[in-house]
């Protein structure tokens, strides 16, 4: 399994050494260029990620057998693979989003800082090593702290990374409290090599260190009951960075779960299973229902992702030890349709919020009217959040039922169904802002709502993406399986 | 690929390419949008008919490709046309360029994004007759929900936004459920093709075919509506704008009655035997009430919209009586009821274009006034009330000779008759009888609320504001007159139209 | 009670941990001794001297909450980085012939990313003082 290094190894990690390149020479403009130059950083940022995408997707891609790199540090294999593709498209648009956001987008900062923490995804998506895992959790969180708190002179925005900040502090100290109780028990760090000592554990040793494991993912997936810091979280952050703490962010904590889940601790896997569904029914209910009081877009959408991440953790209880299951695969495809979807959602957000200035579902009215293209882009988002075909988020729910119905989870199943009826009523609510209300003030209809190109250009790639996932879904969905079946 | 194939495609996918194109012609231009729009609904039609001409009873014309498959997923893009669909697939093709007719000038407000939801939806009700596919069919009967919300929450009356949510949210509660059961299908037989299903029914466990009978059957009840889950349908109807009234009762209200004749009798035989009973009995019930809740009604859509309950109470009493008479009865009502019920509401929509009212105190004697309008509505009451030589009469009357001689439902009778141990209840043999009997009122009901609401609009005295109406116009006569031309067909010659089904259903009744 | 089959001894429970475990006891029960029996005993004798902030005897000047300058934080965290620049050296010092050429290369860039930092915040006036 361990491989002596070799310069295949450089090209395994050529994801993560040109994030850090780019953010490098970004760091190095943004000192260089005088102010009103630094909106092309945008650019050259969304370039060099989409350079390292076209790289990654055709050089780096791995080999069939898995390999663990760097004495086991990181495992390279299809899953992997998928998630950093997924997390370097993510930034791409999360960028594009913010060129003209106009505290965000005027600042290198801010793109070294959403490059780092695309660097420590990466990372976390292919850690096989306990160490390495916390090490790329933690490169992940601390510019994702800062970045929620990006615009110092909101307090809201203050108090959103604060609170980020302080909810990840103790959720990452139990989490390592965790790691450390699994060392101490094993004497081993690596994943794949844990498994074998853990199975000789005594169960409540196990389950204990299981645990305290979770509440760090937990935090990490805006999962109930680790769920309060989201929705301040995501009022007060800068829209954009919202998107990428709810998409990008989440897949990874996911991408984590899934792994140490299943190579860790193989051995307990009827108890977590339990504990899993236990957690799903939680947060899917509990999100939804929040979610139906909201008279906040933005706070709306904190709490459907938590509801998503109810959604998704079916599927993660869906698994059998076999791992040749729909359960893994349509977690891996539920993520990409939920991380387009998601970024559509928060980008249409965005586009409104910078012109209008509010969040709020009252300015909403009449929008059909004042944007119609704004308008479909937040219907085909919202409709796919919602679950109905042909767009994305239908495929990927149906994938995560019938995962839980051909794993017998039927109860599990009918729970998330229901579930998704609750969700469809306050999606449509603001569809219902959106298309159906007329502003009490007909003027306010009239007034032009421009959309910058880098706004148009992101919300066409996603709505182009809803619809293939919701339509051409084969291979989509045969790739997300290829990345399920490597984690064993 | 052969020609039927492409056809079938054609015909599914025209509407929507039709919705795309739209979306070149500016939306200041109403006219040229209404022409894009209504062309494309006749260039539907005319490939329907088009497959109507190849069409051979005895087999389906069938499109089966392969769309996705790992793990054992099959999911197949599986459309096909036979002897159960063929007439529904007909009427949607029919009653969607009648509808954006009716909707030339009372429809002003966007007119692009109503035309477009239009071929969408229509698109959608299509796909959901002709695909053989659970999974397929899951997506076009989602797929049909959102145009209908808009087309009901921006263009529709008073109350609008509250009747599209109710309306949304009461189907999807429904189809949750049935999406659990066609899963459990497809994963556990490794297929989602409705023939292959049918071929492996023995196999499904009867514990598992009574709640699988359930989820789908609580979709579809809801869709057609059966008593007591139609309470969202006097909401949709009398808010939703006249065209999208008269799809929602000619042809959304089927989905709910063809999914149980394609599906629920198909897949879940012995379910369908042991609830056929209480099924037929929700049924009479639906006939009944909805009767005598229309007669209440002082609104003209509102009393047209409670007729759908109890009409489509006799389609779901044909259909559970099990036997061939009350399936074709079943199959050919629908069908009779899209067409009356699509031009009542046409012509409480003319009235309304008119009048701005549907009170029927606002109206009476407009015979005088208006004699075309008095004549076309009194043929399509009647024709709804179910008069022998109209359309409906042929219906009714094949669904109550199907459930009076019902083995399903004699049984059923019997059973409960020896349970009782009551020796006196006469007719043991033909237990069937009762239900047809009980059936029979809901005709005689029929006929008195409607001929009521005939008397208070066109004959009584005449008020002084309607003295000055309009009769109605070529355009309008043309919308109605293919109804007409249909009425009096079937009423009069029903046989060419029974042949194209009968095969069909003998087929799957096994003869 | 849980048998860990996986070491010999439990660590956790090993005797020679327990000295241990009992200094703990008594230096957090100590901790505590002396606050209750300064407080139950002590002569109480207040004074406006007393009360106020304790300054090394000087005479306190202004409030005690001020704010501190933010140049002493980013004193402090360009310390840190560079602090830490310098704990990564001693160990590559130690084993640099073993690591030859391609340690020489890691060094190198780990260097570099720290200097293009270090440019960073000396081009944004980090190292200004006034």
């Amino acid at each position: 399994m361990f491989v002596p290094f070799d310069s295949t190894m450089l090209l395994a990690i050529l994801p993560e050494i040109l994030l850090v390149v780019l953010a490098g020479v970004v760091l190095a403009l943004d000192a260089a260029w005088q102010p009103e130059k630094r909106r092309w950083l945008g650019w050259l940022t969304v370039v060099g990620l989409a350079v390292a995408f076209i790289l990654t997707a055709t050089v780096s891609q791995p080999e069939s057998e898995p390999r663990l790199l760097f004495g086991g540090m990181l495992r390279d294999d299809w899953l992997s693979f998928a998630f950093r593709l997924v997390f370097l498209f993510g930034a791409a648009i999360t960028t594009l989003f913010a060129m003209d956001h106009e505290a965000l987008g005027r600042k290198g900062e801010f793109y070294v800082l959403l490059l780092v923490s695309t660097l420590g995804m990466n990372l976390m998506a292919s850690a096989g090593d306990l160490i390495m895992l916390y090490l790329a959790i933690e490169t992940t969180s601390i510019p994702l702290y800062i970045l929620a708190g990006f615009i110092t002179t909101d307090d809201k925005s203050t108090e959103a990374g604060f609170k980020y900040l302080l909810f990840g502090a103790m959720t990452s100290a139990v989490m390592l409290y965790g790691f450390s109780l699994l060392y101490g028990f094993s004497g081993e760090t690596n994943l794949y090599l844990l498994a074998g000592k853990l199975g000789e554990l005594p169960m409540p040793a196990l389950l204990g260190s299981l645990l305290l494991v979770l509440v760090g993912f937990s935090f990490k997936v805006s999962a109930v009951p680790f769920h309060f810091w989201a929705p301040d979280v995501y009022e007060g952050a800068p829209t954009p960075v919202a998107g990428f703490l709810s998409t990008a962010s989440k897949a990874a904590g996911f991408a984590v779960l899934m792994r140490v889940l299943l190579a860790a601790f193989p051995a307990a896997l009827p108890s977590w299973q339990g504990l899993i569904a236990l957690l799903a029914v939680v947060t899917m209910t509990v999100g939804n229902l929040l979610a139906l009081a909201q008279t906040n877009v933005k706070r709306l959408l904190a709490f459907s992702s938590i509801a998503h991440a109810g959604y998704i953790l079916i599927g993660v209880v869906a698994v059998n030890a076999a791992g040749m299951n729909l359960g893994m695969a349509s977690v891996v495809f539920y993520l990409i349709a939920y991380l387009l979807t998601n970024l559509a959602a928060f980008g249409a957000v965005a586009t409104f919020g910078r012109v209008s200035g509010s969040d709020e579902m009252d300015a909403y009215k009449g929008l059909s009217r004042r944007s119609p293209a704004l308008a479909l882009v937040m219907l085909v988002a919202f409709l796919s959040l919602s679950g109905m075909p042909p767009f994305g988020g239908f495929i990927a729910k149906v994938f995560v039922f019938a995962a839980a119905v051909e794993a017998n989870w039927i109860w599990l199943a009918v729970i998330g169904v229901l579930n998704s009826i609750i969700g469809l009523y306050y999606y449509l609510t603001l569809l219902k802002y959106v298309y159906l209300y007329r502003q009490d003030n007909l003027e306010e209809e009239q007034k032009p709502l421009p959309i910058s190109r880098p706004y148009a250009l992101a919300l066409v790639l996603l709505v182009i993406g809803i619809i293939l996932l919701g339509t051409a879904f084969n291979p989509w969905f045969e790739w997300s399986r290829t990345a399920a079946a490597s984690l064993f | 690929m052969d020609f039927g194939a492409l056809l079938l495609t054609l015909v599914t996918f025209a509407p929507l390419l039709g919705a795309a194109a739209l979306l070149l012609v500016k939306p200041e231009q109403k006219n040229a949008l209404r022409w894009v729009a209504l062309i494309t609904a006749l260039v539907t039609f005319g490939i329907s008919l088009g497959l109507l001409a190849i069409f051979n009873p005895a087999d389906a014309i069938r499109i089966d490709l392969p769309w996705l498959s790992v793990a054992g997923w099959n999911v197949h893009y599986h459309l096909a046309l036979d002897g159960l669909s063929i007439l529904l697939v007909l009427l949607t093709t029919l009653l969607t360029p009648l509808a954006i007719l009716s909707t030339w000038t009372s429809v002003e407000d966007r007119v692009r994004q109503f035309m477009a939801f239009f071929l969408m939806l229509e698109t959608g009700m299509l796909g959901v007759f002709l695909a053989q596919d659970l999974f397929l069919f899951y997506i076009f009967w989602e797929f049909t929900l959102v145009p209908m919300y808009f087309l009901i929450g921006i263009w529709g009356g008073e109350r609008r936004i509250y009747a599209a949510v109710k309306f949304f949210l009461y189907t999807m509660a429904g189809s949750v459920l049935m999406l659990v059961a066609l899963l459990w299908l497809g994963t556990q037989y490794n297929t989602f093709s409705l023939p292959e299903l049918i071929a492996q029914r023995a196999n499904i466990p009867p514990q598992a075919q009574t709640w699988l009978f359930l989820a789908f059957a609580l979709a579809f009840a809801i869709k057609v509506p059966m008593w007591p889950l139609h309470t969202w349908l006097p909401d949709a109807h009398v808010e939703a704008p006249t065209a999208g009234s008269v799809i929602l009762a000619g042809v959304l209200l089927k989905m709910g009655t063809y999914g149980f004749l394609r599906f629920n009798l198909t897949l879940f035989p012995q379910a369908s035997w042991e609830f056929s009973p209480w099924m037929a009995l929700l049924a009479i019930i639906g006939i009944l009430y909805g009767a005598l809740v229309s007669y209440a009604q002082t609104d003209a859509k509102k009393l047209v919209a409670y007729s759908s309950v109890s009409h489509l109470g006799f389609v779901m009493l044909g259909l559970f009586a099990l036997n061939q008479q009350g399936i074709q009865g079943a199959l050919l009502q629908m069908i009779n009821h899209g067409l009356s019920t699509g031009a009542l509401f046409l012509m409480v929509g003319m009235l309304y274009e008119r009048r701005h009212t549907r009170a029927l105190d606002a109206f009476g004697g407009l015979w005088k006034v208006i004699p075309v309008f008095g004549t076309l509505l009194l043929i399509v009451s009647l024709s709804s009330v179910g008069l022998p030589g109209l359309n409906g009469f042929i219906g009714e009357f094949t669904i109550l000779l199907g459930a009076a001689g019902s083995d399903a439902l004699g049984n059923a009778w019997n059973q409960i008759v020896t349970a009782l141990g009551v020796s006196f209840i006469p007719m043991r043999s033909a237990g069937g009888l009762w239900f047809a009997g009980f059936a029979a009122l809901g005709v005689i009901f029929a006929a008195a609320y409607l001929l009521q609401m005939y008397q208070k609009i066109c004959l009584g005295a005449l008020k002084a504001e309607n003295q000055n109406l309009k009769d109605l116009s070529w355009r309008e006569i043309i919308t109605l007159l293919p109804l007409l031309v249909l009425i009096f067909w079937i009423g009069l010659y029903p046989k060419p139209f029974i042949d194209l089904i009968a095969p069909a259903i003998n087929q799957m009744l096994g003869y | 009670m849980i048998n860990f089959s996986l070491q010999e001894a439990n660590p956790m429970l090993a005797p020679e941990y327990i000295p241990l475990a009992i200094l703990f006891i008594l230096a957090t029960a100590l901790g505590f001794l002396v606050v209750i029996i300064g407080n139950l005993f002590g002569p109480r004798r207040p004074s406006i001297r007393k009360a106020m902030p304790y300054e090394s005897g000087m005479r306190p000047i202004g409030v005690g909450t001020r704010r501190t300058p933010v140049r002493f934080y980013l004193t402090a965290m360009l310390f840190i980085l560079f602090d830490v620049e310098v704990i990564f050296f001693l160990p590559w010092a130690v084993v640099f012939r073993e690591l030859g050429l391609s340690g020489l290369i890691e060094m190198g860039l780990f260097l570099l990313i720290l200097l293009i930092g270090f440019i960073y915040a000396w081009k944004k006036g980090a190292l200004e003082w006034e």
